[in-house]
């Protein structure tokens, strides 16, 4: 009793509300202790995931004594000058601690009202709600969310920005290129009540669009056109995808279907060729070349490769739709979020069946059609000849193992001899051609007398038939091709299709050499109301791709809807509702508008029918999209961040955008559309290729075409745009970060490019009878002050037009939208 | 106040912010070495820079300093481990003794081969690391953990994070450099010094040294036909003036106020970069004890040269490769086939320019707070691979730091009888990357970037500071 009174007392003298245990008390055990004291993995029996199981404790008694924050061991061991826990990192701050004494002090309450971790924003129903009635501001839902949020902190929205500022917006938003001036001009002058909406269909209908948005659809499924790691091959086929991308965002494909012919459109949708094309994104991602087909079958490195190909797929894939963090359960379960290890697994299961590889199609669908028949013959009989195969492949003996070693020193020395240069040289050369080819006849003697002639003719009848369908597909004509998930293709080296689904098993700490049980197709347990295991044929690989597609896309997918939507505002607003876009797990940010999130998520999947068209005119349209950029005193006092977007966000180009606005602004840009990508480098194809950006000649044709359209290599990034934050396309990004560096400024002032356009820019601005002023209305959209036309007209005179326009493509305004 | 916050609070409270604004962070704030840790992050620091020595391909220890008898004593033999041998690309071969002899050295009696006469003489300032292994026996991989931590591309090399957590001790040079092999890139390219999820401000930036154009954009291509000396100083001048008139508009956005700052921070790289890659102002004594005076070892000798102004000058991570891709004619340690070949002629290029880089850090009191790093992704085997290569060894293999804090004349661990495996006190890179941060003032799980989900750090989830080897 007394207890108790001193208690309320001291809450009452701190004047502070009771310490909630939900929302104070369990995110920092959670953040630092559930590493090594979670429920699934509790070092010395304590699991600090409940109250229960800190009252419970450990192997040395109760974590914590409810009141007693001197009997409670928790306490102990967090606080004091050398705190023995927590043993990873730095120490829990005094606010921390101070926190979980006063909760232990208030009695250790349980706010949690039974609830486990489906408490969890991201994983609860979505909610169904009406938007706010605001009044005094704005012209959609999405406003009125906005302007709650910010009376409730005092705040008001800020002043809709002009016109010609407006416009830059919404052209480099939506299309990512500059208005030019006279576009700019007809909205400016555009008194029509609903000129905005027009101009937001206008460019919505524009394909400049989805060659935007598509670039920030790569950029989070971490699209390359080569390998990565080394030998970095570059990909030739990898781009019907990216076209793929393009049209889907041009021609408006609903969310539900967009997602699910990535995952699996050759399996939903088989006779349509492009369906296939979209599967291009599950191969989006690196691939180790040697690894895969210079590794032999059965060996240890040979299965971690695999383990590791598949992890990249299912970190990309759940990263991306469901914005959770699921490959972070690939050693053991989840710290932070309930996804077993289990579940990772299963979900690895689902791609067990395919490896990246070049897949042929048609555009025709007939000669689809019959070339998919003919490739369903092939991997039939693949099927049957692949253990004759294997069975004279892997045959050994004690004097087979010997000849390989010598048959292959002698191919080794003479790739490390090349061409002779010496009769010294040309002599060895004969003598390890002859020992080769005099191993390799004795190894086939051998051989076949293990393997015995049966096999063999068993082997040539299936051979036959095989060459029988190829001619048959050989009558087609020629296919296009597609990087993507194939489960048959042709072997290179010891990369072999797998022709159904492999085997996945748990790995104890993610080791390959400790497999546990098997893995089920499957995907996430904690979304509510979907099976998380798929009930699929064995050996049915498509069936598993195809109950993922569906999956993901039911509308009780939850963290799908959310996800969507938020991914999309981030890059309208430069900053998400919830910051983390591949993130909405414990480790992630929370929404700073939790109903507006769900309102915008509920509609988009339910009244716009997953339209990204629809989405964009909703908050484009909002007028919190349409504010000033510029710094308010009271909102940044209470918030600076501009969480509650009292004000737009300022936002620099990125390098793809800026890029394409010195093209136009030259007036070079070329906007042929689709095929194969533009190589910016001069290549050598080589053991190792060589991609030289300096060497790169800028009278290739398409030079000048959009960046979407750039080969985009794993190992060599272009230098130009890497200085400009364009990303390692090996890291799945959600968001780019924006640096500013001196490194960055030499690239921007000095680089080749940058100058050929300059001298471009000048060109056409003396075409066209102009001078300084029309070169700055060019670049800017404006007319120059008096002040700066004096300044650049007298900078031009002196140094020319051409030093001029370099000056203008490094100007702050020029690479900055307001 | 959420961790997140708290964390970011933190950030800042280290003084980074003004520092990150002119230098154009992200304004929530790099960590920033601290003037009372000696320039340390969490403690005192030992060391504040890294010379780190990358032998690409994969450099043979038993031909280098892993010195095993019985290769000798059972030369030609069949070779028997006592388990089965798993081989990158070849089944294991007979017992293949060094092509080298070996000889003891210093007062700390460390064998070292005769591949590399010229370390040899500095092992009492080198600490060995003789037991370490890789996670991956396949090149690309093991070259990216040896970076990064990771077998997968997409993570920041050790440079990245060290320039991310300690920013810049020079005002007019990048944190971190890289001097590649002019032969061509190493396995994974650029990708090796990536900064990975960290901004992009904390890739290297890359120097091709003994090249016309040393570092990408510097300068303006000599053909542009536009750009004048008078041009450029009117012209920088003018952007300074309409950058910094839009920024004031905009009062409150600190990266408006870097770009400005940028243009001038780019205006002083323009003078001091030519000026630490000449070479050519340094004694007749300095250049021969580099090895500049000789064809075989000049290049490697001018890049170590280079890596010792760079470091002299404030940049604080410098790598510098031996050795490229693993094509033909060999341009790497991967000597497959013909081992006392290709390692006897990247050995004897880099064996005088690394002593005489050792030496010239040691006279100039700057290997007192600098540390070389030589690492290589994995080792060889001690088995021939046909008559006269090794295949890869990932199971045990060598490296060695000197220098800032670091206990010369120790070997930490052994391989077992063969130099085939780590038996003794074996240790992943984790370990070495653990101490070198250490060196520097950072404790290794608080070094941390959040993404996608996880506080990302170099070590991963493990690394200890191996305190023997720590002077």
């Amino acid at each position: 009793m007394k207890f108790w009174a001193v208690a309320a007392m001291s809450a009452a003298v701190l004047g502070a509300a009771p310490v909630s245990y939900q929302k104070e008390v369990h995110p920092i055990l959670a953040a630092r202790c559930a590493v090594c004291h979670g429920a699934r993995n509790a070092s010395g029996g304590l699991s600090v995931a409940t109250v229960a199981s800190l009252l419970k404790g450990g192997a040395s008694g109760p974590a914590v004594k409810p009141g007693a924050p001197a009997g409670s061991p928790l306490l102990a061991s967090v606080s004091g000058a050398n705190p023995k826990m927590p043993k990873v990192g730095a120490p829990l701050s005094p606010e921390q601690v101070s926190v979980i004494r006063r909760w232990v002090e208030e009695g250790a309450k349980d706010d949690t009202a039974g609830a486990a971790e489906e408490t969890w924003w991201s994983l609860q129903p979505l909610a169904l709600v009406e938007a706010p009635q605001e009044n005094g501001w704005g012209r959609t839902p999405i406003d009125a969310f906005l302007l709650r949020a910010m009376r409730a902190k005092g705040l008001e929205p800020s002043k809709p920005a002009d016109k010609r500022t407006l416009a830059r917006r919404l052209y480099f938003d939506l299309t990512g290129l500059p208005p030019s001036p006279e576009e700019a001009d007809a909205f400016v002058r555009d008194a029509r009540p609903d000129a905005w909406e027009q101009l937001v269909d206008k460019l919505l209908g524009s394909p400049r669009y989805g060659e935007r948005w598509a670039r920030h659809w790569l950029d989070a499924a971490h699209y390359s056109e080569s390998h990565g790691y080394d030998k970095d091959k570059p990909r030739a086929n990898a781009w019907p995808y990216r076209d793929w991308v393009i049209e889907a965002f041009n021609n408006d494909k609903p969310y539900a279907r967009f997602l699910q012919e990535q995952i699996a459109g050759d399996v939903l949708w088989p006779a349509e060729p492009q369906a296939l094309v979209a599967t291009g994104f599950l191969a989006a991602g690196p691939w180790d070349f040697v690894g895969h087909q210079e590794l032999r079958e059965g060996t240890v490195d040979k299965d971690l490769t695999r383990v590791l190909d598949r992890d990249d797929v299912v970190a990309q894939v759940m990263s991306v739709t469901t914005s959770m963090t699921a490959h972070c359960a690939r050693c053991h379960d989840h710290k932070f979020d309930p996804i077993p290890q289990r579940d990772y697994y299963n979900l690895q299961a689902v791609f067990a069946g395919v490896d990246r590889a070049d897949r042929p199609f048609d555009d025709d669908p007939a000669v689809y059609a019959n070339r998919r028949a003919l490739w369903a013959e092939k991997l039939a009989l693949q099927r049957r000849l692949q253990p004759l195969q294997d069975k004279i492949e892997f045959a050994t003996s004690e004097e087979i193992t010997a000849l390989d070693v010598s048959i292959q020193d002698a191919s080794l020395l003479l790739a490390h001899l090349g061409a002779p240069k010496t009769p010294a040289e040309e002599a060895e050369k004969s003598e390890l051609e002859a020992r080769r080819g005099a191993g390799r006849a004795r190894r086939k003697v051998l051989v076949d007398a293990l393997v015995g002639a049966g096999t063999y003719a068993a082997a040539a009848l299936l051979e036959q038939e095989m060459k029988a369908v190829d001619a048959r597909l050989s009558q087609l004509p020629a296919p296009r091709l597609v990087y993507a998930p194939a489960s048959y293709f042709v072997r290179a080296g010891t990369f072999r299709p797998p022709l159904g689904p492999r085997d996945v098993y748990l790995l104890d700490r993610g080791n390959v050499r400790a497999p546990k049980e098997k893995a089920e197709p499957g995907a996430l347990s904690c979304v509510k109301g979907l099976d998380a295991r798929f009930a699929t044929p064995p050996g049915d690989e498509g069936a598993r791709r195809a109950a993922l597609a569906r999956w993901l896309t039911s509308p009780a997918n939850v963290l799908v809807w959310r996800s969507i939507v938020n991914r999309v505002w981030q890059h309208h607003f430069g900053s998400g509702i919830v910051d983390t876009a591949n993130d909405f797990g414990h480790m992630g940010g929370k929404p700073s508008h939790p109903q507006l999130l769900d309102w915008l998520a509920v509609w988009f999947r339910d009244e716009a029918g997953g339209s990204f068209k629809k989405l964009h005119r909703m908050i484009v349209t909002s007028e919190a999209y349409r504010q000033s950029s510029a710094q308010r005193e009271d909102g940044v006092r209470v918030d600076a961040e501009n969480r509650l977007l009292w004000r737009m966000n300022r936002t620099r180009l990125e390098a793809e955008a800026l890029r394409d606005a010195i093209l136009t602004t030259a007036g070079t840009l070329d906007l042929a559309m689709g095929g194969p990508s533009v190589r910016m480098f001069w290549f050598k194809d080589d053991h190792s290729p060589v991609y030289d950006y300096a060497r790169f000649d800028p009278a290739t044709p398409g030079a000048n075409r959009r960046s979407i359209y750039r080969f985009i290599v794993r190992s060599v990034p272009d230098p130009f745009m890497d200085r400009l934050d364009c990303p390692d396309p090996s890291v799945l990004t959600a968001k780019r970060s924006t640096t500013i560096t001196a490194i960055q400024a030499l690239a921007v002032w000095n680089n080749p490019f940058v100058l050929r356009m300059a001298r471009q820019f000048a060109a056409r601005v003396r075409d066209s009878g102009g001078g300084a002023a029309e070169a700055v209305r060019l670049a800017l959209g404006r007319d120059p002050t008096p002040d700066e036309r004096q300044a650049y007209e007298t900078y031009a005179k002196q140094h020319g037009l051409a030093n001029l326009c370099r000056v203008l493509f490094n100007t702050n305004e020029f690479m900055f939208v307001d | 106040m959420n961790r997140r916050k708290f964390l970011s609070t933190a950030g800042n409270g280290f003084g980074g912010l003004a520092l990150a604004h002119l230098l154009g962070r992200e304004a929530a704030g790099a960590p920033k070495g601290r003037p009372e840790f000696n320039g340390g992050l969490h403690y005192k620091a030992r060391a504040k820079r890294v010379i780190q020595l990358f032998m690409s391909g994969a450099a043979s220890q038993c031909d280098t300093f892993d010195y095993k008898p019985a290769l000798v004593k059972l030369a030609g033999e069949k070779w028997d481990p006592g388990e089965k041998v798993e081989l990158f690309q070849s089944n294991p071969g007979v017992v293949m003794p060094s092509p080298w002899g070996w000889k003891q050295y210093g007062q700390c009696g460390k064998w070292v081969s005769d591949l590399l006469p010229h370390t040899a003489r500095r092992v009492d300032s080198i600490a060995f690391v003789a037991s370490l292994i890789s996670k991956s026996n396949v090149h690309g991989p093991a070259t990216f953990m040896q970076n990064t931590g990771f077998i997968l591309p997409g993570f920041p090399s050790a440079g990245a994070w060290v320039s991310y957590a300690l920013g810049s001790e020079s005002e007019n040079l990048p944190e971190f450099v890289v001097l590649p092999d002019p032969r061509g890139m190493p396995p994974n390219g650029a990708a090796n010094w990536s900064a990975g999820f960290l901004p992009a401000a904390h890739q290297a930036t890359s120097i091709r040294v003994g090249t016309p154009t040393p570092v990408h954009d510097l300068f303006p291509p000599p053909d542009n036909g536009f750009i004048t000396d008078a041009s450029e100083r009117d012209g920088l001048a003018l952007l300074g003036r309409m950058n910094h008139a839009y920024a004031k508009e905009r009062a409150g956005d600190s990266r408006l106020d870097a770009r400005v700052a940028s243009y001038e921070m780019a205006a002083r790289l323009q003078l001091s970069a030519p000026r630490v890659l000449d070479v050519a102002s340094e004694s007749e004594a300095t250049r021969k004890l580099y090895g500049l005076d000789d064809k075989v070892t000049a290049d490697m000798g001018e890049r170590c040269l280079v890596a010792r102004r760079l470091v002299e000058r404030g940049v604080r991570f410098v790598q510098v490769w031996s050795g490229a891709d693993n094509g033909f004619p060999r341009r790497n340690w991967d000597s497959h086939e013909n081992l006392a070949k290709d390692h006897g002629e990247l050995g004897t290029a880099l064996d005088k320019p690394v002593a005489g880089l050792l030496q010239d850090l040691q006279a100039r009191g700057l290997l007192e707070d600098t540390i070389v790093y030589w690492t290589t992704e994995f080792g060889r085997m001690p088995c021939s691979q046909g008559s006269k290569g090794r295949d890869h060894n990932p199971f045990g293999f060598t490296s060695w730091l000197a220098g800032g804090g670091v206990r010369g004349g120790v070997t930490w661990g052994a391989t077992d009888e063969w130099s085939y495996k780590a038996v003794e006190k074996p240790v992943y890179c984790y370990d070495v990357h653990a101490t070198l941060l250490h060196l520097m003032g950072i404790d290794h799980t608080r070094l941390t970037y959040r993404h996608n989900g996880i506080d990302r750090r170099l070590t991963d989830v493990h690394g200890h500071v191996m305190e023997d080897l720590l002077a």
